[in-house]
């Protein structure tokens, strides 16, 4: 997991956490990328930053603030832990931050010990990390439909009237809590929405207005976590990261790593226009793509897709209107 | 037990690190020998796309190293063979996440428990690669017949040969080599690149289309047992369990009708 986050509330506005860094070399090329993953993405927003443990002299500050400044960011407050950094911080005129930083919550996946026993003959030690111990196949979605594989009441289907009201105030919410963010999402806010409505989406925990639009496409070693439901406008490509507390939708293909519900929400989901990821996690649970024998076409389409949690385990369905 | 620890360098990028390292980690583990990879290009990782495991990655090295994880749910153990496992690079970090004593414990907890643990090092002469041979014992080279590639693979034998307190035993692997190219002068021999580096030859792989197959499908091409590269690097795994092993006769300059009915009637040894 990324020692990097883009954490956002609509009442706290953006946090940029490089708190994880062990250097100040690390902390600088993760921000840089970091700003750079979403340079349209910062304008008008309130950015705070977390220095967390890193120790900085004055001009290691000048140097992230000369960075952030390049981008368009001034952070309102900054976290920094360490005596010497707070001070250097203050020599610059910088608020720092009270009380604790936004946090994403930890990682609750449960990977086994791959190797339980180092014993010297390899022969013998048959338990470790095995698939069918871990691992739940991410199925073919060819074969599995919601409406022929799941009756209606497993998944908490909302009356329609109610899916409605629920879709509309989602959409309306991100608008109206973090009208900077979601600038351009007002016809992609209505094409996301009915999306959600054939599955759950009213029963998750995470506030419907904590919605981040990102309208980028992330590259591999790129990372995006967010405190609540996470959209992409654009592509997760293999090697990028993108986690959420509540649902990830991708306005795109979903070709990385996505993990949603992170924290333990089992209820959260995942769908894109083409869901071809390396791996999905949804809460605790933990689903990798098939082995492929040969080269993985990433042009071969099949629509957009939904994964979630059914029974521990993740599926994956086929979206279909209505 | 105490395992052997070798990292897998080069200097230049792009000379076949990687494929090296597994293909050379198949070949061991087909030998009956417990063998751990490790991937130490950290921000830029491979070597889990080339074993086919991409998707079984879900902690990884820096991971192990923070101690978000345990040692022994970071190792993904390979889908064809129960003795062979990888340590992934983390892809979202840089080569700055881990220093070289944490190397040198991850290596000492590594080789307790495996009889190889290769280190796939990444390009370059920086950190990561200071990284990557802090805690190794022996060393392999491997570089092209190109000029470029054996430049930089000498300044790399430079650097082991300052560090060979720790770095006991250095060798060579020399990758994509064209027996016809080496045929027409156009390209150095295992000879030329020999004479140049002065330094122990483990192994001299030809260049093969199947590697790049093998590559797209996830499956080393040692595993399998009709390839020229395959069988080069089974060689080379055998050697490094001691075994003498004749090299394959990269030499092409015969090749007539008349020498190939001879050779089939006399196989070159490989």
């Amino acid at each position: 997991m990324s020692k990097i986050a883009i954490i956002s509330q609509p009442d706290q506005g953006v946090l940029i956490d490089v708190g994880g860094c062990a250097s100040m070399q690390e902390a600088v090329s993760h921000l840089s990328s970091t700003l750079q993953v979403s340079s349209q993405f910062w304008k008008g927003v309130n950015v705070a930053l977390n220095l967390g443990d890193l120790e900085l002299n004055s001009t290691q500050v000048a140097h992230i603030l000369a960075l952030a400044k390049g981008v368009g960011v001034y952070p309102y407050q900054v976290f920094a832990q360490r005596a010497i950094t707070r001070e250097a911080l203050s020599e610059h005129s910088v608020n720092l931050g009270v009380g604790k930083p936004m946090t994403l919550p930890a990682m609750t996946i449960k990977v086994p010990e791959n190797i339980e026993i180092p014993t010297e003959d390899w022969e013998e030690s048959e338990s470790g990390f095995e698939d069918q111990d871990v691992s739940i196949f991410y199925e073919s979605s060819e074969n599995i439909f919601i409406d022929e594989e799941v009756p209606a009441d497993d998944l908490n289907f909302a009356p329609p009237g109610v899916l409605a009201d629920q879709t509309a105030s989602t959409t309306e919410g991100a608008e109206n809590s973090a009208p900077s963010i979601t600038q351009a999402s007002n016809a992609l806010g209505a094409a996301t929405a009915p999306a959600a409505a054939p599955a759950k989406a009213t029963n998750t925990v995470v506030p419907a207005s904590n919605i981040m639009y990102l309208r980028q496409t992330l590259r591999s070693g790129q990372c995006v976590s967010h405190k609540g439901h996470l959209i992409v406008i654009g592509d997760v490509n293999p090697g990028a990261e993108v986690m959420a507390e509540g649902d990830i939708t991708v306005w795109g293909s979903l070709r990385g790593i996505a993990h949603a519900g992170v924290g333990g929400n089992n209820d959260c989901e995942i769908r894109a226009l083409r869901l071809q990821p390396i791996q999905i996690r949804i809460g605790d649970a933990f689903a990798r793509s098939p082995d492929r024998s040969n080269l993985v076409s990433y042009t071969a389409a099949i629509g957009p897709e939904t994964a979630r949690v059914v029974d521990g385990k993740i599926k994956v369905f086929r979206f279909s209107p209505g | 037990m105490s395992g052997r620890v070798i990292v897998i360098t080069s200097g230049k990028g792009g000379v076949g690190k990687t494929t090296a390292s597994a293909n050379i980690g198949v070949a061991l583990a087909n030998t009956g020998a417990s063998v751990c990879l490790v991937d130490m290009d950290i921000g830029l990782r491979n070597l889990d796309i080339l074993m086919g495991l991409e998707n079984r990655v879900v902690y990884n090295l820096v991971d192990v190293v923070e101690e978000r994880c345990k040692l022994r749910q970071a190792l993904v153990k390979d889908k064809r063979m129960p003795n062979l496992s990888l340590l992934p690079a983390a892809q979202t970090r840089d080569k700055t996440a881990v220093n070289s004593d944490q190397m040198k414990k991850l290596c000492l907890e590594l080789k307790a428990i495996f009889d190889f643990v290769l280190i796939d090092s990444p390009a370059g002469i920086e950190s990561g690669f200071q990284n990557a041979v802090a805690g190794a014992e022996e060393a392999i080279v491997i570089t092209t017949p190109e000029m470029s590639a054996v430049r930089d693979a000498d300044r790399i034998i430079g650097l082991l040969e300052a560090r060979k307190d720790e770095i006991t035993q250095y060798r060579l692997v020399l990758n994509r080599i064209r027996p016809k190219m080496v045929a027409n002068s156009d390209m150095m021999g295992v000879e030329d690149v020999l004479e140049i580096l002065s330094i122990q030859l483990l192994g001299a792989v030809p260049e093969d289309e199947d590697i790049i197959i093998s590559t797209n499908k996830g499956e080393p091409v040692s595993g399998t047992d009709n390839t020229k590269s395959g069988l080069a690097f089974r060689n080379i795994a055998r050697r490094l369990r001691g075994e003498e092993v004749p090299f394959m006769d990269m030499n092409a300059k015969n090749d007539t009708w008349v020498t190939r009915i001879a050779n089939f009637f006399n196989p070159v040894r490989v």
